[in-house]
Formats: structure tokens, sequence, C-alpha cells
């Protein structure tokens, strides 16, 4: 396993591991399961609302996701794999809707929402109560989504899935049918671009 | 275009190996290399306004679904739940007494929960019935089986996590002791075979 830096959530903080839990919810335990939705429900809303910067959609992904990993569970093989399958679950899904999109182009993104998420985050800065060093770090933030947006999705899940999630290359690579180095490369891309227009932004 | 090609910079580095070490202090090339720090200088940009908005949108309450997205997954759950077999623990003129697999399954998770160090997992159950019959396994047509049968007792099958620091033999002796007593007191049959597996260690 990769280490992951400091800052992403542990896998689930409850009294029992993940493991025991999905294997539980494997047999049908509802209220195992139940858990298991509440651990995922929000890192998987914030990965699909970042992919499609639509909450209805990213809302129906996280319930198609975890709707179809209950009845995959009883053929999961290993009880350890469950946090990367909810993962590429909803990675894919994401990537469908997109694909979709591309083909109907008059849908519009959600920008009210857009707005809402934007004006919630600034005070949530590292800054403390420093208004100067708030906005600043909301306009870095700002111009961050902005660039993100502009890369192709399959670039874009492989950054938010490592940099905001915290995922292995390895799963990285399984959710994309890409080889390792291939996670690598596009990584490596889409920081580039990231950082070549937060440079030109200023 | 090759799908892994890495970009590079003008001095022949790759962005990749700039990023590996942004935390470290510059190499003696690129304290030298104009292109490197000024690569290094963007990059450490953007690992700041990464870490931010990782950190906002995870204490973001507006980036959340709705209650009604839990509850719609667990609605479809609760309809497609799997009826499990059912067990007859006895019958009588005046009527007969089942148990879900599910439900005896749930007595042996409480009981295990009584020892340290173990976390019950997947537990499945059969119905030996008794005589001479090899196969051992027998299932009736139908979604009972009979545990009240003279002669067939239970079988069942108990996965578990240990803590890594657990002495095996003697905690799955005592887990054994506790399933087999919880199912007499609370269902009245005797608990036949319990078959535990050690299936993976979870760190404490």
């Amino acid at each position: 396993m990769e280490d992951r830096g400091a800052g992403f959530e542990s896998e689930l903080e409850l009294e029992l591991d993940e493991g025991s839990i999905v294997a539980r919810a494997q047999d049908g335990d509802l209220a195992a399961f139940e858990q298991l939705v509440i651990a995922y429900q929000d890192r998987l809303f914030r990965l699909a609302y970042r992919m499609l910067n639509d909450r209805g959609e990213a809302e129906d992904v996280v319930q198609d996701a975890l709707t179809a990993a209950w009845r995959g569970l009883p053929m999961l093989q290993d009880v350890r794999a469950f946090g990367g399958w909810a993962y590429r679950l909803a990675t894919n899904r994401c990537l469908d809707l997109l694909r979709k999109r591309s083909a109907h182009p008059e849908t519009i993104t959600d920008l009210e929402d857009l707005r809402s998420a934007t004006e919630f985050r600034a005070t949530y800065g590292p800054g403390g109560s420093d208004p100067a060093y708030e906005a600043e770090t909301a306009a870095r933030q700002d111009s961050l989504t902005t660039l993100l947006n502009t890369l192709p999705p399959e670039q874009r899940a492989c950054w938010l899935l490592r940099e905001m999630h915290g995922r292995s290359y390895a799963e990285i690579g399984a959710t994309l049918k890409i080889s390792q180095s291939a996670v690598r490369g596009r990584l490596a891309r889409a920081r580039h671009e990231i950082a070549e227009g937060m440079s030109e932004w200023r | 275009m090759a799908v892994d090609d890495v970009p590079r910079l003008g001095c022949g580095r790759s962005i990749d190996r700039i990023w590996a070490t942004i935390d470290q202090p510059p190499s003696p090339h690129e304290e030298k290399c104009e292109q490197c720090q000024s690569a290094r200088e963007r990059l450490k940009k953007l690992t700041e306004a990464t870490r931010s908005l990782r950190e906002s949108d995870l204490h973001n309450t507006s980036l959340k679904p709705r209650l009604s997205v839990k509850n719609a997954i667990m609605n479809v759950a609760r309809a497609e739940i799997r009826r499990s077999r059912r067990i007859a623990l006895h019958g009588k003129e005046n009527g007969t007494t089942e148990i879900s697999e599910q439900a005896l399954s749930s007595v042996i998770r409480f009981a295990a929960t009584a020892i340290p160090g173990i976390h019950a997992r997947r537990c499945h159950i059969e119905i030996r019935s008794g005589g001479n019959d090899p196969s051992g396994e027998d299932r009736p047509s139908g979604n009972t089986a009979t545990a009240a049968n003279e002669g067939a007792h239970l079988i069942i099958n108990l996965r578990v996590a240990a803590a890594p620091s657990v002495e095996i033999p003697r905690t799955v002796d005592s887990l054994r002791q506790r399933i087999s007593n919880a199912i007499t007191a609370c269902v009245g049959i005797s608990a036949g075979t319990i078959n535990i597996t050690v299936e993976d260690l979870y760190d404490v």
C-alpha cells in the first residue's frame, strides 16, 4: 500500500474494522451496510461534485454507485477492496455522465451551486482570521477549481482521486483501465497544466 | 501522443521528478537552473492550493448529499434483502417455531462481541440431518431446514478477524463456548458444530 499524505480521512472511524463491516454487509446485515453508506457517501459526493459541478447529478452518482455496491457485495472477494471498488463505481458513473454531456452540449453546469460552494469555502482557509490571507486562499482555490474544470475528464478524475482522496496509483489505474505509469503521466500533466494556469492567473 | 508521456522542462527534467522532491531542498542542478526554480515555485503554490481545497471541501457542510440519498439507497437494500433460510426449532400441534439464518447469525455475532480482540464477519449455517447420510448436508426443498429432527444438528461456519495481539487457540475456544451457550440460552437448541476461521487480523 502506498503511503497517503496527512489530511485524508481514515477509512472508517468505528469500533469495528472496515473488513468486518463489509463482511457483515455481504451477509445481508443492513445495519453494517448503512455504516458503509455513511462512511462513503460524503467522499463520493465530493468526488462527483468536483467531477460534474452539479449537485443533483452528484447525488445521483452517489445513489447509483452505492446501490450497485449493495447488489455486488456478495461477489466481492476481498473485503479490503470495498473502498477502492466504491470509488471505481462512482468515478465511472461520472465519466459516463460527462460523455453523455459532451454528446449533448446544451447541458449546462449548475452555476448557482458552484457559487454557493465557493462562498462557504473562504472561511476554512488555514490562515484563521486574517482577511487578506483568506481572500488570497479563496482566490487560489477558485483558480484551482476553474483550471480543474478545463482538464479532460479522465485527467481530472486522476487528479481528484489522488490529490483530494489519496487513492493509490494501482487503484486509480484499475478504475480507469490504464497502467500505473499512465496514471503517473496523467497526474504529472494535470499538475503541470494547473500550475501553469495558476501562474498565468496573477 | 503517448498516454504516459510526462511533460518536461526545457532543461530536460520531468515535472514528475520535480514534484517528487518538492518538499526537499533544491538539488544542485535545481539551484542553478532557472527553469527548475520557477517550476518548483509554481508547483509549491499548487501544493498549497491543493491542500487548502482538500481541507475546505472536507469541512464544507454544503458539500454533502441530502439525507434522501441515503434513504433511497437503504430502501433499495431493504427491499432486495435476500430472504434467508429458516431453521425450524420445533413443531408441535399448536404451531411451529422457526428462526431465520439471519437472526441466528445475529445471536452468534452478538455472543462474539463478548470476546475481546474478535470481530465476527460472515456466518453461514447448515443443518445436518441425523442418521448416516454420508453426504452430510440435507437441504429440504423448501425454505425451511429443521434442527428439531432426531439427531439433526447445526453446523455453524463463522469467519472472524482477530486483533494481532490475541492468542488465537485460547481465544477461539472461548468464542466457541460463548456461541454455544448463547444459542442454547436464546434459541433452545444445541449448537452442534462450530467451525471458526480466523481470516484476517485487524489493526487495533
